[in-house]
């Protein structure tokens, strides 16, 4: 869910520019180390940015009607971290607004802080945790999926309730309608999204698990006990 | 399924000679304007004659225009929506306060600032657009190498504008084929041909970018990408017409302060 150009007033833009920067400077710092240890990264740090726009250009099977697309960034930071996705979704967040008029230039802050900074920190979060537990591992990829993209919905409605709050109540109401009539297409999309990526998730253990064992995204066991299972 | 890339326009469009850096001093311009701008007029000018540069200048299909045009749109219905309904004010035409914590009103003022976040939007969307179709993101690149940018960051920007491109062809070979073969019948149905397609697509683009990988190594790559030049001379007609259109907008924004729509 991309706010889009044109809709924070500029005060709020700058504000969340000044969010976003530190914690790009953070993934660059982080990209730089990445690449200096093994070059052959970059492609495919590449390669999972391509994959987040294109994601994101499909449409979701409907579920409400609406056109709704997966955010895909739950993936992305469960793979590579957090910070580093958040330098990717800045870069894929500029080519959406470019080559699909989602989201914008000026809003470009805000919307690297909620679907390329908090959302993907919740979703590498839930992972982390559930990791290394008994939890099923597709649980695990639909539950750090389904929260990225949900958090990313919230984090984009305070960012709305924030610029505009409501002059009975202020802020709180404000959040709460934004939050109410976003939910409609956010909240089953966030499932939906979660089971699809948790389903691409198991082709890639099925197909190509070498992938997931290289990135460490579980234990090497669980991975080839899941894809002999398979 | 998928939607269609500005970036095909872009290659195509009537303005793709013109300059680079006079395409985006009248986008982010435009944007800027849009930003500082305290009341709907600025902004409404601004959407006009992007709208109309687009259309005429960069010859780019009024119906494709207004598709790309409806998705910003609807967002920003319902948005605003929510603005008129919250914002309040002294001119009372319609209230409702179910909560005492929420109260929903029609108010003079609520829908001034509707209009006025509305309109903006336009105009923001408009300048958006016109940076989008007429300037292809290889000028783009160019432009950011000179204002350097990280250089890592800009090679993975490049990589993933490549992709892009390599992933989508994939894409619509393997969703053709399920459609033939009825995979999108049911809602279940779709669900599973769609996390096969994005499955087959993530490991398809994957080794890609190992050939990617293997073929840059071979040729020596050294971590730096080479880009081409950014475009065309500046023209003086196209960089005067562009001089006169910020202006003509910023004596909006300086003159118009104190209009309101009710």
């Amino acid at each position: 869910m991309h706010i889009m150009e044109g809709f924070l007033p500029w005060q709020w833009c700058v504000v969340w520019w000044i969010i976003a920067i530190p914690c790009l400077i953070l993934g660059i710092l982080q990209l730089k180390r990445v690449l200096a240890s093994d070059r052959e990264a970059l492609p495919l740090l590449g390669v999972t940015g391509g994959f987040i726009f294109i994601l994101s250009s499909l449409k979701l099977p409907s579920v409400t009607g609406s056109c709704s697309h997966p955010t895909g960034t739950g993936l992305s930071s469960i793979c590579f971290g957090p910070w580093v996705t958040s330098v990717i979704c800045a870069i894929v967040l500029l080519f959406q607004s470019l080559f699909l008029a989602h989201g914008g230039l000026s809003v470009l802050g805000a919307n690297i802080v909620s679907m390329g900074i908090v959302g993907p920190l919740a979703g590498w979060a839930v992972w982390r945790t559930l990791r290394d537990t008994g939890i099923n591992m597709y649980l695990t990829v639909f539950l750090a999926c389904a929260i990225a993209d949900l958090i990313t919905y919230v984090v984009t409605s305070l960012e709305l309730a924030l610029a505009y709050p409501a002059e009975v109540g202020g802020f709180v109401s404000s959040f709460v309608l934004f939050l109410g009539i976003f939910a409609i297409t956010q909240i089953p999309l966030a499932i939906v999204e979660g089971i699809v990526l948790a389903l691409v998730f198991k082709y890639i253990v099925q197909l190509k698990p070498e992938i997931l064992i290289r990135l460490k995204v579980f234990p090497d066991e669980k991975i080839r006990a899941a894809g002999s299972d398979a | 399924m998928y939607e269609e890339l500005l970036e095909d326009i872009a290659q195509t469009n009537g303005l793709r000679e013109v300059n680079t850096y006079t395409k985006l001093a009248a986008g982010l311009g435009g944007i800027l304007l849009c930003l500082l701008s305290a009341t709907c007029v600025a902004p409404l000018f601004i959407a006009i004659a992007l709208s109309l540069a687009l259309l005429i200048l960069a010859r780019i299909d009024v119906k494709t225009y207004v598709k790309i045009f409806v998705a910003p749109v609807i967002f920003a219905v319902f948005s605003v929506s929510v603005i008129i309904l919250l914002a309040g004010g002294e001119t009372v035409f319609w209230s409702w306060q179910p909560l005492s914590w929420l109260s929903l009103s029609f108010t003079r003022e609520g829908i001034n600032e509707g209009i006025f976040v509305f309109s903006r939007i336009l105009g923001g969307t408009s300048a958006l657009l016109f940076i989008a179709l007429t300037t292809p993101m290889t000028d783009l690149f160019a432009v950011m190498r000179r204002a350097r940018f990280p250089e890592e960051v800009l090679d993975l920007a490049m990589i993933i504008y490549r992709t892009i491109f390599l992933i989508m062809s994939h894409l619509v070979l393997v969703y053709r084929a399920q459609v033939m073969r009825l995979g999108y019948r049911t809602i279940r149905e779709s669900v599973h041909s769609y996390a096969m397609l994005c499955g087959a697509v993530f490991i398809a683009s994957w080794e890609s970018g190992e050939d990617l990988v293997r073929a840059m190594e071979s040729r020596c790559y050294d971590g730096k990408f080479a880009v081409l030049g950014e475009g065309g001379p500046v023209s003086l007609r196209s960089a005067f017409t562009v001089l006169c259109f910020l202006m003509i907008s910023g004596i909006l924004v300086a003159t118009t302060r104190h209009i309101t729509f009710l």
